[in-house]
């Protein structure tokens, strides 16, 4: 059996207000993925998604550090998930320190204590494939050294890994094969690219379930 | 003279499918893919890639690279984003150790999967 004979699920797509949420599905579809997250966009044509294709809702909060805590608070509990775009130090540290927050996207100066406390609060770390794709020379350069250090404390602390497209439109996403080759750039191993994009996520998922009380717990 | 069997480079065929809504040529197609393989791997890593487009028909095509690369194909394929403005990406549908067998596992089973709702109707 194949190392990609899961079902694959790319939780950050990232299409602006007005494209067609239904294109994206087919498509992401036809590339061999079961299910995506959209992320700050409302699913309006519902009916024209295909079958055996979930599309779940997400929310990806950008605002100053000092507001950040209230944000995800504000969002904790529903069924979206929830991202944070990473950024400096300081905007990286509240995000981690905060419960509730499922999803830390690609963040920059990345070091050990914020990685103990995104272990604590079972916080996933995001790897941002699609700026590889968009970015030349030295600014792809950048992000690959972002990303090297962040799968290093990755892989010290334990953290959950999920690879994302970060995709604007349907020519951005890219099949798990791809993926798993883009995430071979930075030293990621095939059976890690391919955890981050199917178990890592599943079980992200299970958690934003209503029926789910706590890790460890279930209603028999 | 002939190169011997045994001292021959060991290939791979890549098959590809190419989404666009714009006609892409077969040269700026070839600019591309060397540009992208330059951009990611160098001189050095694209003399061992050792690349080639074998054949394009304006959506499906192949790419030969060296039996040992098909990862860093896979990766310079994906990141090729845009040509002269136009939006596109790449859909590897499979790799083959033959031209035919590139051919008929992955370009024609696709073609053949895109016209059976047609019939059906």
């Amino acid at each position: 059996m194949s190392l990609f004979d899961s079902r694959f699920y790319d939780l950050y797509i990232h299409p602006g207000s007005s494209y067609p949420i239904a294109r994206i599905a087919s498509e992401a579809q036809r590339f061999g993925y079961s299910g995506i997250a959209i992320i700050n966009s409302a699913i309006t044509d519902r009916d024209e998604i295909p079958q055996n294709f979930s599309i779940y809702r997400g929310i990806g909060i950008s605002c100053k550090p000092s507001r950040l805590r209230e944000e995800i608070k504000k969002h904790k509990g529903g069924i979206e998930i929830l991202a944070v775009p990473g950024g400096d130090e300081e905007l990286n540290r509240v995000a981690v320190e905060t419960e509730g927050l499922d999803l830390l996207m690609q963040p920059a100066q990345f070091n050990n204590v914020l990685a103990k406390a995104a272990s604590d609060n079972s916080v996933a770390i995001g790897f941002d494939l699609g700026s590889l794709i968009r970015l030349r020379g030295e600014a792809r350069v950048r992000e690959l050294i972002i990303m090297r250090v962040n799968l290093k404390h990755a892989r010290k602390y334990n953290l959950s890994m999920i690879l994302t497209s970060n995709a604007h439109s349907i020519y951005d996403i890219r099949s798990p094969r791809e993926m798993a080759a883009l995430a071979g750039l930075f030293g990621m191993t095939k059976e890690e690219a391919v955890n981050a994009m199917s178990e890592t996520p599943l079980g992200l998922l299970k958690r934003k379930n209503p029926d789910y009380i706590q890790e460890g717990i279930e209603i028999i | 003279m002939k190169t011997r069997p045994t001292l021959r480079d060991k290939k791979r065929y890549v098959a590809f499918e190419l989404v666009s809504d714009q006609i892409i040529t077969r040269q700026e197609l070839i600019k591309e893919i060397l540009n992208s393989i330059y951009s990611l791997f160098g001189d050095i890593g694209c003399s061992e890639i050792n690349p080639w487009l074998m054949t394009f028909d304006g959506k499906y095509g192949i790419i030969r690279c060296a039996r040992e690369k098909t990862t860093e194909t896979r990766a310079a394929l994906a990141c090729m984003n845009n040509l002269r403005g136009v939006r596109m990406s790449i859909l590897v549908l499979g790799i083959s150790g033959t031209i035919k067998g590139a051919t008929e596992k992955f370009i024609q089973n696709t073609l053949i999967k895109e016209l059976e709702p047609e019939k059906k109707e």
